[in-house]
């Protein structure tokens, strides 16, 4: 049995030591290629991370969305503009660079120590707790139930979200007839 | 049972390494990949404190999330297509302007 509690644990361990390796080659990699393969490794492993807090249906989406969908979008779109691998920039940390991640840490500091102590809130409307989610019918089935009843209104607004996305992509990256400011936007702003 | 403080801290890290790609890299397509990142890590929170709240509320706002994050891509990628296809490069030491 100690075996057996211990496994969590470990699995965790694993998991997040991939996903950060990961996401550390996605930042530091020269060719934008080799980033969106690491991309892909890392969201499979959050993934995996879902699945192993209980969602099962934000696992699934994720691998479906973000890892079939989006990461596949990117890799077009590079290969489509066909770049080089970029040569990189040392890292020489100017006085508001290291100034914006020291910020950004202390906020996650403070976010976390607020959360990890904050009680499971029983007077929510939306709090079943584990073992009534899986009473009700699983992950998937309380998830589907919340959305279309109390986040109903949230999710039809998605919808046009997406829709106006759609539009806009195909206005922006749209062939334009007359583009011939090249010259004109390089001798004004580009040195 | 992970203690959800484990969460917090890999969610920091990986959001420290997506703003650090936005910061340094310039390459404009690694930072809407950074920018990913960074919309990932958020989501591993929400999902830490749906579970220590026992409430699926924040994977529902995980869902929400994933799609602003695959309209933002699509939309991104179409502007470095038209930014390259005007300027031939997708460099952000080059790309200062916002006008066109």
């Amino acid at each position: 049995m100690e075996a057996l509690n211990l496994m969590p644990e470990i699995l965790f361990y694993i998991i997040s030591g991939m996903v950060l390796v990961s996401s550390v080659m996605v930042v530091a990699s020269r060719n934008p290629i080799t980033s969106a393969i690491f991309l892909v490794v890392d969201l499979f492993f959050v993934a995996a991370l879902y699945a192993s807090l209980g969602a099962d249906f934000t696992a699934a989406v994720q691998v479906l969305v973000y890892a079939g969908a989006i990461v596949v979008l990117f890799v077009f779109v590079i290969m489509l503009l066909n770049l080089k691998p970029e040569a990189l920039r040392g890292f020489r940390f100017t006085v508001g660079e290291a100034l914006v991640l020291l910020i950004t840490l202390t906020g996650f500091v403070i976010i976390a120590t607020e959360l990890a102590h904050a009680p499971p809130d029983i007077a929510s409307p939306g709090n079943l707790g584990a073992a009534a989610i899986e009473l009700a019918g699983g992950n998937t089935f309380v998830v589907g139930m919340r959305m279309f009843t109390a986040f109903l209104w949230p999710f039809e607004i998605a919808s046009v979200l997406i829709l106006l996305a759609i539009v806009a992509c195909v206005m922006v990256a749209k062939k334009d007839k007359k583009s011939g400011l090249k010259g004109h936007i390089q001798s004004s702003g580009g040195n | 049972m992970v203690a959800v403080e484990n969460y917090f801290i890999l969610s920091s890290l990986v959001f420290l390494c997506g703003l650090a790609g936005v910061m340094f890299r310039r390459n404009l397509i690694m930072v809407l990949m950074s920018i990913e990142l960074m919309l990932n890590a958020v989501n591993i929170i929400f999902v830490a404190a749906s579970r220590q709240l026992g409430q699926v509320d924040g994977q529902i706002m995980v869902l929400f999330v994933i799609t602003v994050a695959a309209c933002e891509a699509a939309v991104g990628l179409a502007m470095v297509i038209a930014l390259f296809r005007r300027y031939g490069t997708v460099n952000t030491d080059f790309l200062r302007l916002l006008r066109g």
